[in-house]
């Protein structure tokens, strides 16, 4: 009884700054990681979700925000979950200023509506994470997502030009700008991407953009081990091709090489790549229209459909195929099913991992001594159950670098009220 | 600093490593900001991270403000030192550690030239894509501090899209590893943060860089308009085609007229000519070149000419890249800004810059990065005649506030540092600055680390407003500007 009126309090004095209708109680379908939070606040507009910043600070009363709430059990168990701020009503796209290539969008807009929008003028922001229909703009720039195109765009970071934020003592501010070009005050949209929503909440972002391709071609590369893709997708790194996404799949042992440019370049390029893997003693096909759009999607999908733990494991290029050889002996011995998919191109892949608690701590924890040092490359926790996250830290190791992070947390959130214990290094 | 700190400093360093002959310290009083000075109290040039690490746990200890400075090309006055302080150059630590052909990596030392990187690894078939104008003499470190550019940012971005992780001395004396060799390394985006950040929030003593793969292939084109705002248009009109080339450079007749006096590159006699640069696939560059050609004919180019070799190319970027020294033979002294505008406000912006050249009686040249906004007028003065000097101050700051009320930016690669410090507040807010001032106090909790930059401060220790002279390295034509 004490519990639910302290929580009615709560809703009472929320609601009083948002309006009745954008405060409820938190439901199942809420909960993270079985924790089900006190509130669920859906500020009508940045002014109004500042002041609930504030108000939570003052009443000590932590904050997860939620946008699509597609990645939102990314992160350790929360330590603390009283308010969900939804950004869901700040979706607008404020500034498409196509002829300088650039946009600013509000945190809740999804990516697929704004892409849409943009496509009006031919452009794009050029990023495909996962579930990009559903995915926000604020959760794609708080976690860093990115998908296959990273290979030639990059990611968030690397197209963020501009932040706006509200800080927990209710302030908004900027950083950046709408120009491209741009080097005036700390950089700290950056900051900002990846951070999990830990320093601030992200109430919009302005985006270097690009043009929409003319067309597109993939090349299916069939290997048959591990190392043969390796070497097939280090060999068109080293070539003068520009693909903009080199993909793999395992256990199917799949390269999809993607080209994006005016057509004439598109097939070219193409068939150059089919030539390459000839030479290199493997067959592949070239795909185009309908069946290449039903391969990415597909691949987009993966490897999320099937249950088990999934990790991202970020290697130097050249090193993914001794590490997805050394995950698939694991999973050997452990006699259990895993897929890898990812980056070939980067040294990133997204790796699902059956097996019960006891196996998923081993393969964790030895692949992490195995990396040696962060420095080396990182493994990070993106799906697995309460227990196992009870049982492993999300982030792994950081380094020496962990001081200076939880310094910028403090002058940020002294009070520890945002996503507390779920920020990089559980900050 | 008290004798007791200078010997503590001379053992760390060694005697070769240490400055505090009056007359040597003179030749670091200023970067290429050369108009503002300052004779630093000592000078450290040490040869290895620890020794970086031993004199900053000293300065911390001390409380002693230092400055770290690279090759000293900077053009904001971000590695201007201070008469209390100390100046810790990077100069010797300029070993090249690892090169990484597979991964596309190399690891270096700050005191790297910037150039040389791309030497090392060019037999390999690479190279390191930011290329600002300095680029022979300026130093990695200093191209992090500054986030520089360079004209082929257009396409390829900037500093901080092609470093992937550094180690770094703290303003405690903590030495750090900021990510790594692979991408994603858990945490906050320090080195996102960092590198921009003017040398106000640590010292960086090596830096891993992305390398790229030379092109296949590379055309370079050079079209003659007769007005700036039709030069402006064909940029617009490539843009609006979906076509990113890897670099757009404008010049208007004053600095067209200067370059061709002083390196003959062949530039036609034009009020405006474009260099649009297109690299990538051979099929797919040969096809969007004629694009680009059709654009310029579409807007009444008046000469177009397409490079039909490595050497005519070369001539033209001379050319380009004379344009800032040849400014000497309009004026015997220019004032430089580096205000940014969004690509479509260019021709008003420029408008508005010839009315205020007629207004003020200060020829203004203009030559820049049109593909994305970044303008460098040169304001060309006297200052022997009375009040020239700081009528070309008033009319620099007359520019970024064009540039800030286009939506722009008042620094699109050369930093804030001294020079902009008192505009800075023009684009940000208390509450802006405020944000950034928390991340220097996360990382530099007692102002020690390059202090006075950046952040506008009441009014500098040391600080004499005025107006751009000749760095020592363009008198020797070591370096020049972009």
């Amino acid at each position: 009884m004490k519990a639910d009126s302290h929580v009615e309090q709560l809703a009472t004095e929320a609601r009083s700054i948002v309006g009745s209708a954008a405060v409820s109680g938190g439901g199942e379908k809420d909960a993270i990681d079985g924790i089900v939070p006190k509130l669920i606040v859906e500020p009508p507009d940045t002014q109004t979700l500042a002041e609930i910043l504030a108000w939570a600070s003052e009443r000590q009363q932590s904050v997860l925000v939620r946008g699509g709430g597609t990645k939102i059990t990314w992160g350790p168990l929360p330590s603390k979950l009283d308010v969900v701020l939804s950004t869901r009503h700040l979706n607008a796209v404020l500034n498409h200023r196509y002829g300088d290539l650039t946009a600013t969008v509000e945190a809740g807009a999804t990516l697929a509506t704004v892409n849409d929008r943009l496509s009006q003028h031919g452009q794009w922001i050029p990023l495909d994470p996962f579930l990009e229909n559903q995915a926000t703009i604020g959760g794609i720039v708080a976690t860093n997502d990115a998908g296959p195109r990273r290979h030639r765009h990059g990611s968030p970071r690397d197209l963020i030009i501009g932040v706006t934020l509200a800080r927990v003592d209710g302030r908004c501010t900027k950083a950046g700008g709408a120009v491209v070009k741009n080097v005036a005050g700390y950089d700290l949209s950056r900051l900002l991407t990846g951070s999990f929503g830990s320093l601030a909440v992200i109430l919009s972002a302005s985006f270097k953009l690009a043009p929409q391709p003319h067309s597109s071609r993939t090349v299916v590369v069939k290997a048959s081990s591990l190392s043969e893709l390796g070497m097939i997708a280090m060999a068109l790194l080293a070539s003068q091709l520009t693909p903009t996404a080199i993909e793999s799949q395992f256990p199917e042992c799949l390269l999809f090489v993607r080209f994006e440019t005016i057509v004439e370049a598109a097939i070219n390029q193409a068939e150059r790549t089919v030539k390459l893997a000839k030479d290199l003693g493997k067959q592949s096909t070239i795909l185009s229209g309908a069946p290449e759009e039903i391969l990415w999607r597909a691949h987009s999908a993966r490897p999320w459909e099937e249950p088990g733990l999934v990790f991202k494991v970020s290697t130097p290029p050249a090193d993914v195929t001794n590490t997805l050889e050394w995950i698939s002996g694991a999973a050997e011995k452990h006699r259990v099913k895993w897929e890898a998919v990812g980056r070939a191109g980067l040294g990133v892949q997204i790796v699902r991992f059956d097996g019960d608690l006891a196996t998923q701590i081993d393969l964790i924890t030895s692949l992490r001594s195995r990396l040696k040092s962060p420095r080396q490359g990182s493994v990070v926790l993106l799906r697995g159950q309460p227990e196992l996250k009870q049982r492993i830290d999300t982030w792994g190791p950081l380094g020496n670098v962990v001081e200076t992070m939880r310094a910028i947390k403090q002058q940020f959130d002294p009070m520890g009220i945002l996503n507390p214990g779920r920020g990089p290094g559980n900050i | 600093m008290n004798q007791s700190f200078l010997n503590t400093l001379q053992r760390i360093v060694g005697q070769g490593g240490f400055v505090i002959d009056p007359g040597e310290r003179l030749t670091y009083e200023c970067d290429a900001l050369t108009h503002v000075r300052e004779v630093p109290g000592a000078v450290v040039l040490p040869g290895t991270t620890e020794e970086i690490q031993k004199v900053v746990t000293l300065c911390n200890r001390e409380r002693v403000p230092f400055v770290a400075r690279g090759a000293g090309t900077g053009l904001s006055g971000g590695a201007r030192p201070l008469a209390d302080g100390l100046l810790i150059v990077t100069t010797r630590l300029n070993r090249i550690l690892d090169i990484d052909i597979p991964n596309q990596r190399i690891t270096v030392e700050p005191g790297v030239a910037n150039l040389e990187v791309s030497r090392q690894v060019a037999t390999h078939g690479f190279y390191y894509a930011p290329d600002p104008s300095s680029q022979q003499i300026c130093s990695i470190g200093g191209n992090i501090a500054e986030n520089s550019g360079g004209a082929h940012c257009l396409k390829y971005g900037f500093t901080s899209h092609h470093v992937l992780s550094v180690e770094a001395v703290l303003p405690n004396g903590n030495i750090v590893q900021i990510d790594g060799p692979a991408l994603d390394a858990p945490g906050l985006d320090l080195l996102g943060v960092l590198i921009g950040s003017e040398g106000t929030l640590a010292i960086v003593t090596k830096a891993t860089l992305r390398l790229l793969r030379i092109p296949e292939a590379t055309q370079t084109v050079l079209a003659a308009f007769n007005s700036t705002d039709t030069a402006a248009e064909v940029v617009s009109g490539i843009i609006k085609a979906g076509i990113i080339p890897a670099a757009v450079e404008m010049m208007d007749r004053l600095t067209i007229e200067a370059a061709e006096a002083a390196v003959h590159p062949g530039f036609p006699n034009a009020d405006a000519i474009l260099i649009v640069e297109l690299d990538g696939s051979l099929v797919e560059v040969e096809a969007l070149m004629q694009r680009v050609e059709q654009i310029c004919y579409q807007n009444n180019v008046q000469s177009l000419q397409r490079a039909q070799d490595e050497a005519e190319r070369a001539r033209i970027w001379k050319g380009r890249k004379a344009a800032f020294a040849a400014m000497g033979r309009v004026a015997p002294n220019y004032y430089i800004q580096d205000g940014v505008v969004p690509r479509t406000r260019l021709p008003e912006v420029l408008r508005k810059i010839r009315q205020l050249e007629a207004d003020s009686g200060l020829r203004i040249g203009n030559v820049f990065h049109a593909g994305d906004g970044n303008l460098h007028p040169l304001i060309c003065y006297d200052s022997n005649l009375e009040g020239q000097a700081e009528l070309a101050e008033r009319v620099a700051t007359e520019i970024l506030t064009y540039c800030i009320e286009a939506g722009g930016s008042i620094t699109g690669e050369h930093g804030v540092g001294i020079d902009k410090a008192k505009h800075l507040p023009k684009m940000f807010n208390d509450d802006d600055l405020d944000s950034m001032q928390r991340v220097r106090r996360a990382f530099d909790p007692k102002g020690l680390c390059n202090p006075g930059k950046i952040f506008p401060t009441p009014r500098l220790c040391g600080e004499i407003p005025g107006p751009y002279r000749e760095h020592p390295a363009e008198r020797t034509g070591q370096a020049e500007r972009f």
